[in-house]
């Protein structure tokens, strides 16, 4: 029975030694691909021994593995056999489908060049499918196994604990030329003799007095080396004693056990590393976010504050002014009916705007709600969650910039001495000029930025520039929605034909004509 | 003539879109199949995007064989198989956009009974139908995207499972025998549309049930003799809690004591409505 055991033990010895002799006797098939399609009707076979045939039909040719070996036409008899023969193997698989393919064979009403590449397929198949003898690997390893006689109780130590067969797995690592392998038995190389290739013993002692060419690999036992011994590989110890007394190691002494725990040792320490980079890093960002103004290069962090916050305002404006061109160019109309009705009726616009601002995300739900009862609303759904924010944007920046145009226009209107370039006749020239004014306070809060002490006047800026952006949001969103986008101009207001007419001929007129001397007072701004 | 424009882009739209829509999708029927060969368990992950996925277990050597049909101007079929590992589906070769992409496509796949396998399902806008009993599941994963899914576990599961998890999108989505499933927890995560959930089965050990429901209705299903435990944190939601009884902070069925097996609940939802129904 210990026999028995020994050998099986040996058997898994040499499959851990020799895996490509344990596979690929048989061809079986392990993978089939049937690929029907309106120009190819191809077969994928993949075989236990890792090779892989192809055969195909495929634009008109006939192609084994990828060469063509013929011609077809779509729709012919060959073409018809092919499919028939692979709409068969598509239910099959492993056996059942080796022995259909192997026993098909082409239909007698082919002929000519048809029958013969039929011919051609079938011997194909059946040569693929027949079993074969392994090829010889060149550089396959040879194994001489020798069993010892114990009573087995290596193969329980060894089956039952895995991590021995792992320790041995790593032992023999790179082991992979000639080997001699001993389980359960002593080995002595004598004076003088030489053990050519590698010397692998399992639960056994070594004695070397001579010379092995190759690597000593002792797994469970030891290994005596004494003088005049010589080995001109490695020696590895797996759960193994090394008596060294005077002979030679041509190679490196490894120790399996202690390599093993080595990677451990390695791998908790490069993640104890990395875990501490990452504390690091999480510290080091969390300190460095904090602003503390009172460093010693505060100063110079209050330019460069500024600095980038006046840049950050000049690339909104210009953003902005791009979008503002772009609705003057494409929808004046809408641009001009909703900038009106914010001049015109601010108070309702602003009103208009804050209740459709908190009404926003209920709307958005419901909807989203009112479309999800239903499957069919499922898919429209789908477009509203992502597509009604939008909207609300779009709606928001239109409003925006229709109040820019208004503001604009006053700054115009204004005389100021920096407002001389705004030309009040050209759209784009008040948009980009009101978006400029309404970002006054941000750009100057970040100008002051720059000179310290001055932390105060900011934070009221900046609290101006929010409070007015957000005015100019809420009347611009009311009038888009008064106006449904500028659609309903009507929405404008009554019309004030006294101040129309004071545009038309951009006059100011202010007439008291209950005063005595009004004809002295009425003053002309031409 | 102020929707000039508009028509102008409705036409461009048109032109654009017609050539791609009048032609013809090049329909392909892939059958591909591998035997098991000593695997001891199996990651596997199947994605699937739009048309009909079916899902079995099989007898015998089979490792898996996944049918497809597939417009092959489109999509092709992707396996990558490695060592205990496997990927199976089809993915966008993005030729060509075509409106309803794969509508018509199939993916009919049977995987290994008995092999211990890690399964991965992510599909999209499928009608899938999904049957688990038989596969012996470790883990559980699947996602569906705007699909109408059935998942049915008809055979108890052979291993034990720490957690299968449901992420489901815009769906009708039904998953039924999930005692079969053998897993200590079991998560839902939905985003909109009609879940139904039998908590039906064999349950082999209790288990704990995270559900969190975006919009829509969620129907749990019940079997008499199954102790149940819930509670919930919802908003705008209605829940029916048919055969519980409230203690507490939480609802429990008439026999929760003496219950052999039983599951816990913990219920998120939020706009819609949850209804408890029992089953002999």
């Amino acid at each position: 029975m210990s026999r028995f055991r020994n050998a099986l033990l040996g058997l898994v010895l040499t499959a851990l030694l020799v895996p490509g002799l344990v596979r690929g006797q048989e061809r079986t098939v392990v993978s089939k691909e049937v690929s029907v399609g309106r120009s190819e009707t191809a077969l994928r076979l993949e075989f236990s021994d890792g090779e892989e045939l192809e055969i195909a039909l495929r634009d008109g040719s006939v192609l084994i593995d990828g060469s063509e070996v013929g011609s077809y036409s779509a729709g012919d008899a060959l073409e018809a056999a092919w499919r028939s023969l692979l709409g068969g193997a598509v239910a099959l698989d492993d056996g059942p489908l080796s022995a259909m393919l192997r026993d098909w064979s082409p239909p007698q009403e082919l002929d000519g060049t048809d029958r013969e590449l039929a011919g051609r397929i079938d011997a194909t198949l059946e040569e693929a499918l027949s079993a074969r003898a392994a090829p010889d690997a060149p550089d396959a390893p040879s194994v001489s196994l020798s069993l010892g006689e114990s009573d087995g109780a290596l193969v329980r130590a060894l089956i039952g604990h895995l991590g021995r067969l792992t320790t041995l797995e790593e032992a023999l690592e790179g082991v992979d030329s000639k080997i001699q392998l001993h389980v359960d038995e002593d080995v002595t190389v004598g004076a003088g003799e030489t053990l050519d290739g590698n010397l692998v013993v399992v639960q056994g002692d070594v004695r070397v007095e001579g010379t092995v060419t190759g690597n000593v690999v002792v797994v469970d036992g030891s290994l005596e080396l004494p003088e005049g011994g010589r080995i001109l590989g490695d020696v590895r110890l797996a759960d193994a004693e090394l008596d060294r007394a005077g002979g030679t190691i041509e190679g490196e002494l490894i120790d399996v056990a202690e390599l093993s725990s080595n990677v451990e040792t390695d791998l908790r320490e490069r993640l104890r590393n990395e875990l501490r980079e990452e504390l690091r890093s999480e510290i080091r960002s969390s300190v460095g976010g904090r602003d503390s103004s009172w460093g010693l290069f505060s100063p110079v962090r209050g330019v460069f504050r500024g600095v980038a916050g006046l840049l950050e305002n000049i690339i909104a404006v210009v953003i902005l002014g791009l979008v503002g061109m772009g609705i003057v160019a494409f929808a004046p109309e809408n641009l001009e009916a909703v900038a009106e009705t914010a001049r015109r009726t601010p108070g309702r616009a602003a009103m208009v705007g804050l209740a459709g601002s908190f009404l926003l995300i209920p709307v958005w739900i419901l909807g989203a709600v009112a479309l999800a009862v239903s499957i069919v609303g499922i898919p429209v759904m789908i477009a509203w969650l992502p597509l009604f924010p939008l909207a609300a944007l779009a709606a928001a920046l239109l409003g925006y910039v229709s109040v820019a145009r208004n503001t604009g226009e006053w700054l115009a209107d204004s005389g100021y001495r920096y407002t001389d370039w705004i030309r009040k006749s050209n759209p784009v020239y008040t948009v980009v000029g009101g978006l400029v004014g309404l970002m006054a306070a941000f750009m100057l809060a970040n100008l002051l930025s720059i000179v310290p002490f001055f932390g105060f006047f900011r934070g009221l800026l900046n609290f101006v520039g929010v409070m007015l952006t957000i005015v100019a949001i809420q009347i611009g969103f009311g009038a888009v929605l008064l106006t449904r986008a500028g659609r309903r101009p009507e929405y404008r207001g009554n019309r004030d034909f006294d101040e129309a007419w004071a545009r038309a001929v951009d006059v100011d007129m202010d007439v008291d004509a209950d005063s005595a001397d009004a004809p002295s007072e009425a003053s002309t701004d031409a | 003539m102020r929707s000039t424009p508009t028509w102008a882009l409705l036409l461009c739209g048109a032109v654009l879109c017609a050539p791609v829509a009048l032609s013809a999708q090049s329909w392909r029927t892939v059958t591909m199949s591998r035997q098991r060969s000593g695997e001891q368990d199996l990651r596997v992950h199947v994605t699937y995007g739009a048309g009909r996925f079916k899902v079995r277990s099989v007898d015998g050597g089979l490792l898996y064989r996944m049918q497809l049909r597939y417009d092959e101007d489109v999509f092709e079929p992707r396996v990558d198989f490695e060592g205990s590992s496997l990927h199976l589906g089809v993915e966008n070769v993005g030729k060509s956009i075509r409106m309803g992409k794969n509508q018509g496509g199939e993916m009919d796949l049977v995987l290994a009974r008995d092999l211990p396998m890690d399964l991965d399902l992510e599909f999209g806008a499928v009608r899938a139908d999904v049957d688990l009993g038989g596969i012996s599941m470790t883990g559980l994963h699947l996602k569906t995207g705007a699909s109408e899914s059935v998942v049915d576990i008809t055979e108890p599961n052979s291993s034990s499972m720490r957690r299968a998890s449901f992420e489901v999108g815009a769906a009708d989505f039904t998953a039924r025998n999930l005692g079969n499933l053998n897993a200590r927890s079991v998560e839902v995560n939905a985003g909109v549309g009609e879940i139904e959930l039998w908590f039906t089965g064999s349950w082999s050990q209790d288990a704990s049930v995270d559900l969190t429901m975006g919009l829509g209705s969620l129907e749990l299903v019940f079997p008499e003799g199954l102790g149940v435990r819930l509670t919930k944190d919802s908003f705008l939601t209605s829940v029916d809690t048919e055969g519980l009884v409230k203690r507490g902070d939480a609802y429990y069925s008439l026999d929760w004591e003496d219950a052999e097996r039983k599951v816990t609940i913990d219920l998120n939802a939020a706009f819609g409505s949850v209804d408890v129904r029992w089953v002999r």
